[in-house]
């Protein structure tokens, strides 16, 4: 019983590392640029897709993800660039930028049916085999998976704690207006975040691949879990996310031991909901 | 140093500045009157590049700015501050004036800036690692004021600087201003019933509904007991 249960945990703790750095993206994108993007599910599966593409040139794990990472960020900014850039111009830009996201989710999920079919593609496995350390047994996989998820997400925290962009993106956040005041190009910082957030969760795609597989509509679960990962943290609230992903994640784990993983959501809900009654504006409901 | 010609600006269809003109020359402190929500603070946010024109030109150095996006115009030594002060809330005091050094040409000097702005402000100086947003009134307009100065200006549009705060700290901002116009900065105040800039101010625009009414020193503002009466609350 106790070794099924550390078992879980660990399970949930892995999950929770991935959900993380996704939802750590979609509050970025929310506190930075104030969208709410219904297509960062799709950029998820851009993340799958590109790196099952690249992995046909028989190619390994890192030469795939250094060219699917910048191909994610220059996604992610053509996006902000070409498809909300233009609506800021107009009042109610945000209801604009909701249906216009929405748009794009549906047309890129629509391409990856056209061009890939409606069955799910496999990505290699990062690593097989399990480590024994005393009587607990880890699937090597899942520890690659949680130390991958991690460090890409200390790495990005410090980048945006240290530099000089960093601290640019962190004023956009606090007050735009107040960024433009003191000369920080707002346009590149938008764009920027948007290419950041394509690779968060779009390296979230690529490494639960292995675990859940690749299929055109795989995004929408993810978009729903990032938004209540979100929601539950604070709306915009990056450390918040942090907190509510690893939560979460655990919630999965053991909901899925016990009454199977069709449950996950209703049981994030509910978290949500009792959450959300106790403190309305979620865990950390500010910058932090 | 400061052109602004013939400039009209809309809010979508509703037209809040006519054909306005106003020019600020180096070293001058140049004071914009007028009653509220009749586009004083439009001009401003047109002049720094955060709103734009919908016909005229506006020239910085000989420069048209008028369609350059605000950062670069903050480059080129113009700076705004707002009248709602857009701090960092949840940043150091230190931190906000840090980032009012941001552009590439104030980055270099941000010890030397920041030495200075902590001299004139000694207040910030206690407060420095304390959040903005715990910030007394006072000390926020202060720290909007200390940001701006950081952006090694050699222009600068302040709105309403002295609004809500006591007579004697009124008194402190405006001597700081005009410290800072003795050190070369040219100014152009937005203000309103503030007996105190006629000591200060080298020249005054009236703006009313949108249009420049008056244009004078403050000699001929002196003799028109309309406008001393109205807008400056003498």
């Amino acid at each position: 019983m106790l070794r099924e249960l550390l078992d879980v945990l660990i399970s949930g703790i892995t999950i929770g590392s991935v959900y993380a750095m996704m939802a750590i993206g979609m509050a970025l994108i929310y506190g930075v640029t104030k969208v709410f993007n219904f297509a960062y599910g799709s950029f998820y599966t851009m993340g799958g897709y590109l790196a099952f593409v690249f992995f046909g040139f028989n190619l390994g794990y890192l030469p795939v993800l250094a060219l699917v990472v910048p191909a994610l960020f220059l996604a992610g900014m053509g996006t902000e660039k070409f498809i909300v850039r233009p609506l800021r111009k107009h009042d109610n830009w945000e209801m604009a930028a909701v249906m216009i996201t929405l748009g794009l989710a549906l047309f890129l999920d629509n391409l990856y049916q056209v061009i890939f079919g409606s069955y799910v593609k496999s990505l290699p496995s990062l690593f097989t085999g399990n480590l024994n350390i005393g009587t607990v047994v880890f699937s090597v996989q899942d520890v690659a998976i949680f130390i991958v998820a991690i460090s890409i997400m200390f790495l990005f925290m410090i980048f945006l704690g240290r530099t000089r962009t960093g601290m640019a993106v962190e004023a956009v956040a606090q007050d735009t207006v107040g960024a433009e005041i003191v000369g920080i190009p707002k346009d590149m910082v938008f764009g920027f975040v948007f290419g950041v957030s394509a690779v968060l969760v779009g390296m979230g795609g690529i490494l639960l691949a292995p675990k859940y597989y690749v299929s055109p509509f795989g995004g929408w679960n993810i978009l729903v879990k990032a938004w209540v990962i979100t929601a539950l943290g604070g709306m915009g609230s990056i450390r918040g996310s942090l907190y509510a992903a690893f939560i979460l994640g655990i919630v999965e784990a053991f909901v899925g031991w016990q009454f199977g993983y069709t449950w996950t959501l209703f049981a994030w809900f509910a978290v949500l909901l009792i959450t959300l009654i106790i403190r309305p504006q979620g865990l950390l409901g500010t910058w932090g | 140093m400061l052109e602004v010609m013939d400039v009209d600006v809309c809010y979508g269809e509703f037209q809040v500045l006519h054909q306005v003109s106003v020019t600020v020359k180096t070293g001058e402190l140049v004071v914009l009157l007028g009653p509220n929500g009749h586009g004083k603070s439009t001009l401003l946010k047109t002049i720094c590049g955060m709103m734009s024109p919908a016909a005229g030109r506006i020239k910085f150095d000989g420069e048209a700015i008028d369609r350059l996006p605000a950062n670069k115009i903050v480059e080129m030594g113009l700076t705004y501050i707002a009248e709602d002060r857009h701090l960092f809330p949840y940043m150091s005091v230190l931190k906000n004036l840090k980032l009012g050094g941001f552009n590439k040409n104030a980055h270099a000097k941000e010890e030397k800036n920041l030495a200075w702005v902590l001299n004139l402000f000694p207040r910030l100086n206690e407060r420095l690692n304390q959040y903005a947003s715990t910030l007394s009134g006072g000390e926020a307009r202060m720290l909007a004021l200390a940001r701006g100065l950081m952006s090694n200006a050699r222009f600068m549009a302040i709105d309403e600087p002295s609004l809500g705060l006591s007579p004697n700290l009124r008194m402190d901002v405006f001597n700081i201003i005009k410290e800072i116009n003795d050190r070369g900065i040219t100014l152009l105040l937005v203000e309103q019933c503030v007996p105190e800039v006629v000591e200060i101010a080298d020249r005054f625009y009236l703006m009313e509904e949108g249009l420049i009414t008056f244009e004078g020193d403050s000699k001929s503002i002196m003799k028109n007991t309309d406008i001393k009466e109205a807008f400056l609350g003498m």
